[in-house]
């Protein structure tokens, strides 16, 4: 594969880095979090900042504890040590390695897509967009159903409303995870190699719907194995590995000129330099 | 020995009569013995071991003994250990409902555990609380699934309330010996009482695989 | 009305008890004997080509299937030396009964455990050249043995409390003489309880090793 090829595949322009003075949406102090009994660590002493209208792309090699920091982030996991803020209010500690509930409050400003759609299969397209906002915000049915078919309408799946999951294609299947997680108009997008599981022409139709978001400044930490994208839709790329961030800054610097050894070494492997 | 059915017709709706007796107590049994193995299943899924202990001695007993002796057991014992007398259909019912309670628990217990856990994150990743979680994902999945092996233990209680016979309720089984007894036609009444069975269990079986293959659809 | 328990009583019949024992043990284990055989041979017609041969192995499962144990050992007993007129003993007569039954249903157990092996690995075998017997014996039989394993150890629990069945055609097993020492003591109390407490113990560790090869193999299958 050449990369013109790669370049072609994603259809709009690399989004330009937004440097506005936007607020602190996200900070990380001194995570700490293992596994089996402190046996793996997979987030040692981290910090990490993070502002609204930023783009985060989070790489490393498999195993360094992207997902965990995303799982963490979302309440799904728990910490040892350390604090998360979201806008100033601080919403995790690490006291215990057990999920903390969230505040809905809170929650409902963080979306998150999962690599494995995790769409529910009894419920209609419709019935899995409309779940949480009637069930816990409160929404009227019509309110939801309103919101969720603009939405189905700008991801390109307007005659899906009705349809389930098991109907639908691993794309569309993505497409309609990310409008859920959208529902709620979240100030904050995670999504988790939600391509990985995808064919390629699919891949295509979801990273077009996260470049839309990204034209409309939602805030996104990405965790992908496809460096092409990454260079396309961060404003920042994050190198993590064994439990630390390596290194950090605009995509252009780390794939074209990385700083640590560590970094060049696992671009070498993944990536075919220009 | 000559074998002539027509002797079966004669005795027609005496046979029906039984097959009402058994089909009116399996659906009984089986309503409210699925409701308990609901309840059973949470017990015993529970985290709570003062909950999922004894919970997982009742379904071990059950399993592990014959539905004749459970049968026998409360048939002669309960009135005995409740110092009152208890009608017999009052007690096979109870002893088909404790059984069926069993084995429908083991359903359900099948059921919420191949809920992925992937559901579980998306619940909370959504904000879901644990009533909605439960009411609204998690329940009604786990009742999909359930439903065929939930229609095959019912047609498991359908065959095995044949032994209500053997305390004297007059079930399908029960009338089809009586008949076969007093005419001297074994063949013929046997055969035809096993006949009525496969007529009412058959299209059942087939219509779990049906189901079930509906339900592979949706959930794969 | 206090009720007295009284377990002493039975230590006089325990040589009564112990040859019920031995004969439900020998219906058990002959039943399973020929279930775990038969039952393969029936699988293997039930998935056969030839209509011929499938049609009656399909009729024969789904019958034995669909109708009661009880009326099926009835059926054996009253209708058999009628038709045929053979005289069998009650013993291998109850393990005719309960062995035919066993043997539709573990056919049943071994048909899922072979359409349980993955297509691919079909495939697979079929580009490595395998001949189909091949692809049979070192490909889809081991995997579908693995996984009917605890299907087929579930069953041979059941066809031993199946077994207590044949009491009511007066076959001297466990079952019957607990009912026979009952009725003499007037303590059916004492007696059901014991001959229940021995079942349970008889088929507790055989379901204990069947939950733990499932465990296993659910383990297997999610890496
Ligand atoms: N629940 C858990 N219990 C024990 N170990 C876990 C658990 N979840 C993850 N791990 C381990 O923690 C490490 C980090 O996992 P994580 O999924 O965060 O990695 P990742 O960077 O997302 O990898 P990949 O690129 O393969 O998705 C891995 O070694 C994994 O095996
Ligand atoms: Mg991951």
């Amino acid at each position: 594969m050449n990369n013109a090829v790669l370049n072609s595949r994603v259809a709009s322009d690399p989004v330009s880095y937004d440097d506005s003075d936007s607020p602190q949406l996200i900070k990380l102090r001194g995570v700490v979090k293992s596994y089996n009994d402190g046996a793996l660590t997979v987030m040692d002493h981290l910090d990490l900042d993070m502002h609204a209208h930023e783009r985060l792309v989070i790489i490393g090699p498999s195993g360094s504890g992207k997902s965990s920091l995303l799982r963490v982030m979302m309440g799904l996991e728990g910490i040892q040590e350390g604090t998360i803020d979201f806008l100033g209010t601080q919403y995790i500690t690490g006291t215990r390695n057990k999920p903390q509930k969230l505040d809905p409050r809170l929650q409902r400003q963080i979306g998150m897509v999962f690599q494995h759609y995790t769409l529910f299969p009894h419920l209609s397209v419709l019935g899995n967009l409309m779940l949480a906002p009637t069930k816990v915000h409160g929404w009227t049915k019509a309110q939801a159903t309103e919101r969720a078919t603009q939405l189905l309408a700008r991801l390109g799946l307007e005659s899906k409303l009705h349809a389930y999951p098991s109907q639908l294609s691993g794309g569309q299947k993505q497409r309609v995870a990310i409008a859920r997680a959208l529902m709620l108009e979240p100030k904050l997008m995670l999504f988790d190699e939600v391509t990985s599981a995808l064919d390629p022409e699919m891949v295509v139709e979801v990273q077009n719907v996260m470049l839309k978001l990204a034209e409309q400044k939602m805030a996104m930490i990405i965790v992908t194995h496809d460096m092409h994208f990454a260079r396309h839709i961060a404003t920042r790329v994050v190198f993590c590995a064994n439990g630390k961030i390596v290194e950090q800054g605009p995509p252009e610097q780390i794939f074209t000129n990385p700083k640590e050894a560590r970094t060049r070494e696992f671009l070498e492997k993944v990536v075919i330099f220009d | 020995m000559n074998v002539n059915f027509s002797i079966v017709l004669e005795y027609w709706p005496v046979l029906l009569r039984g097959l009402g007796m058994t089909v009116a107590i399996t659906m009984t049994c089986a309503l409210v013995g699925s409701l308990a193995g609901f309840i059973l299943s949470l017990a015993r899924t529970s985290g709570n071991r003062m909950l999922s202990y004894p919970a997982s001695l009742y379904v071990e007993f059950f399993r592990g003994t014959p539905l004749l002796i459970q049968l026998f057991w409360v048939f002669f014992c309960f009135p005995i250990v409740l110092g009152l007398s208890v009608a017999p259909i009052v007690s096979v019912c109870i002893a088909l409902i404790l059984y069926m309670a069993a084995i429908t628990c083991e359903t359900f217990r099948g059921a919420l555990k191949s809920i992925s856990s992937d559901q579980y994150d998306a619940c909370t990743a959504l904000g879901l609380s644990a009533g909605v979680r439960v009411t609204y994902v998690i329940f009604p999945q786990a009742l999909l699934r359930a439903i065929p092996p939930l229609l095959s233990n019912v047609i498991s209680l359908f065959k095995e309330s044949a032994l209500i016979s053997s305390v004297g309720i007059a079930d399908l089984m029960f009338v089809g010996q009586n008949l076969s007894n007093s005419t001297a036609r074994p063949i013929e009444f046997l055969t035809a009482v096993a006949l009525i069975y496969f007529v009412v269990a058959f299209p059942l079986t087939r219509l779990v695989g049906w189901v079930e293959r509906r339900m592979l659809r949706r959930f794969s | 009305m206090e009720y007295q328990l009284d377990f002493a009583f039975l230590s006089g019949s325990a040589p009564d008890l112990l040859e019920g024992l031995w004969v439900t043990v020998r219906l058990a284990i002959a039943a399973n004997a020929m279930g775990l055989t038969l039952g393969f041979a029936l699988c293997l017609m039930a998935m056969s080509h030839w209509a011929l041969v499938r049609w009656p192995a399909q009729m024969f499962i789904e019958f034995f299937r669909c109708t009661p144990a009880l009326l099926q050992i009835i059926w054996f007993f009253y209708c058999l030396p009628f038709l045929f007129e053979v005289y069998i003993d009650p013993i291998p007569m109850g393990i005719l009964a309960l062995g035919l039954n066993l043997t539709a249903f573990n056919a049943e157990a071994y048909r899922a455990g072979v359409q349980a092996v993955p297509r691919d690995h079909l495939d697979a075998s079929i580009a490595l050249g395998l001949r189909p017997w091949q692809r049979t014996i070192y490909v889809v039989l081991p995997q579908a043995l693995r996984s009917a394993m605890p299907v087929l150890m579930t069953n041979g629990i059941s066809i031993l409390q199946q077994s207590a069945l044949v009491a009511i055609v007066a076959v001297g097993d466990l079952m019957y003489v607990g009912k026979d020492i009952a009725t003499q003591n007037y303590r059916p109390l004492e007696t059901y309880t014991l001959v229940a407490l021995i079942y349970f113990l008889l088929s507790l560790p055989i379901a204990r090793l069947a939950h733990v090869i499932e465990r296993r193999q659910d383990a297997v299958v999610e890496r």
